[in-house]
């Protein structure tokens, strides 16, 4: 079989190429690993609504609620502190099997052909055209678009870019109890059935990580990503530092009677694009592929998205790789990952990590009891990185 | 809760080929030189993957959430890593 386009995962980044090329006339396959599009995907899902409306019917996103509230808690030894920032829109937690289902059927109203249970294991050139190689045989294109997630197999293969290593990679575990509605309504004090919060938990202890909590219609979603290179220094296991989350934070109590429905796991990658290719000949790479996450706040799915459009129209367009470096960097979501890359790097080093949240504590419970006398700050170090934030923030 | 208790949550069709192997048993003998116990694979493993048995590393396959941790852990490049064929392996409901 020949097309004109193959997709390789369904993903928001390959769901988002594979609508977008097929909106513009391309014969596209999009292939899928799991029985479903988003049955092998894991992730917390707080999603902004806006970023799916380029390309997607937004009127019919299947979310779980809206998010009113984002929590911020920062936890270090000693201290503890909580802002509540309020949110007037956008903001949305979803569940990945049906947001994952919903953007792949939208591709396939677009035309696009969707083919789950099926594994691609490698791409090669022959003359003008991919072959793609999958454990049920071999499909032909003119153009492919590798947007296989984090553990990218065919993209390493193709000696496009490297794996990732523990010192830019952070392993997150997720747990999911269910409870119903009211129950979840009442414990978290919401008026309506559709409203939310999400939380994004700073911690220091026993080892720096970033959690976080979800809720949706009927369950609560709780979770922790570590960087690697910690765990595997210290020795310890990603659910032992989620257990002392939970502990510490009280949330035994708030899932009580609930009973576990999921336990997940899966790499963030914090790595990547322009650092690595994201192209080779016509094979376009997009979304955590070429790492285009926010390790910080989680949010990969928006730039996933995006560039899973660049990559939809690259492949339709025939770009070059060039053509596709310089695309992908004129799109605001990729940039904004790609500018914060080295301050994110700076803030995920154990020892910077541990002095912000400590010293954001330590200025917020100064500022309560009108003493700040426990406030140290390192001013080569704040200005230092004020420098890599303002980049951020320009982009 | 135990790990093994929080994987029965979890939908899994198993495939009857392993998707993940050592390559060489002698590189891991090598890596607890280096690294000590737990060994890099079996610290960043959410699932109780991997264990070190009779200066053996022992892999329970079955019960792998395909994260991709510990091929990214491991320092000597020395798992065999791929993804369970034709979909197998798990399904998540909510992911
Ligand atoms: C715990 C956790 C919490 C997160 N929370 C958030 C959040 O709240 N908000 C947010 O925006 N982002 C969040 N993220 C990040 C977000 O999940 C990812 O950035 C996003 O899913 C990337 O999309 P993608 O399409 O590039 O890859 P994926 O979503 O990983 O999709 C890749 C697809 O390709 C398929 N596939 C892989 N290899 C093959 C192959 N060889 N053949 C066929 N199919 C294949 C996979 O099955 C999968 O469906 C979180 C991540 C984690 C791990
Ligand atoms: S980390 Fe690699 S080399 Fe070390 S024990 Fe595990 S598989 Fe063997
Ligand atoms: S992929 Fe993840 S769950 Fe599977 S063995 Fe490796 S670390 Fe363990």
């Amino acid at each position: 079989m020949k097309f004109d386009i193959v997709v390789v995962g369904a993903g928001p980044a390959g769901s988002s190429a594979a609508i977008t090329a097929a909106k513009g006339g391309a014969k596209v396959l999009l292939l899928e690993r799991g029985p479903e599009p988003g049955s092998k995907n894991v992730s917390g899902a707080m999603i902004r609504l806006d970023d799916f409306s380029s390309v997607y019917d937004v009127s019919s996103i299947p979310i779980e609620r809206k998010v009113k509230n984002v929590d911020l808690i920062l936890l270090s030894d000693s201290n503890r502190t909580r802002i509540s920032v309020n949110v007037e829109s956008n903001l949305a937690t979803a569940a990945r099997l049906k947001l994952d289902k919903w953007m792949a059927q939208q591709a396939e109203k677009a035309g696009a052909i969707l083919i789950t249970k099926t594994t691609v294991l490698g791409v090669e050139r022959e003359g003008n055209e991919y072959k793609v190689e999958t454990d049920r045989g071999e499909v032909r294109a003119d153009r492919v678009v590798l947007a296989e997630g984090v553990n990218a197999l065919v993209s390493m293969k193709a000696n496009i870019r490297p794996d990732l290593t523990p010192d830019n990679a952070v392993q997150t575990v997720k747990e999911v109890y269910s409870l119903n509605k009211d129950e979840v309504n009442k414990r978290f004090g919401f008026k309506a059935d559709d409203e939310g919060v999400s939380w994004r938990i700073l911690g220091t202890d026993p080892v720096p990580y970033a959690g976080f909590l979800y809720v949706y219609k009927d369950a609560i979603a709780i979770g922790a990503g570590i960087p690697m290179k910690i765990l595997i220094k210290r020795k310890i296991t990603p659910y032992t530092v989620l257990d002392e989350v939970k502990e510490r934070l009280g949330l035994n109590d708030l899932v009580k009677g609930a009973s576990l429905r999921e336990y997940s796991a899966k790499v963030i990658p914090e790595y990547g694009f322009p650092s690595w290719k994201a192209c080779s000949g016509k094979v376009y790479l997009a979304g955590d592929a070429i790492g285009l996450v926010d390790p910080l706040t989680f949010n990969g799915i928006g730039p996933a998205v995006a560039s899973g459009v660049v990559a939809g129209k690259a492949s339709l367009e025939s770009y070059e790789c060039s053509k596709y470096e310089s695309e992908l960097m004129k799109n605001r979501e990729v940039r904004r990952v790609v500018n914060g890359r080295p301050l994110v790097k700076e803030l995920v080093e154990e020892e910077n990590f541990k002095y912000y949240v400590k010293t954001i504590n330590d200025l917020l419970h100064g500022w309560v009891y009108s003493d700040f006398s426990k406030v140290k700050l390192d001013t080569s170090k704040l200005l230092k990185h004020l420098l890599l934030g303002i980049g951020v923030f320009k982009s | 809760m135990r790990v093994e208790e929080k994987l029965y949550t979890l939908r899994y069709k198993k495939d009857e080929q392993p998707h993940l192997a050592i390559i060489d048993p002698n590189k891991c003998l090598k890596c607890e030189e280096v690294n000590g116990v737990p060994q890099p694979c079996i610290s960043v493993c959410p699932a109780n993957v991997y264990s070190w048995i009779n200066q053996r590393i022992v892999i329970s396959y079955e019960n792998c959430v395909e994260c991709g941790a510990c091929r990214i852990a491991c320092p000597y490049s020395n798992i065999s890593w791929k993804y369970p064929r034709y979909g197998l392996g798990i399904a998540l409901r909510y992911g």
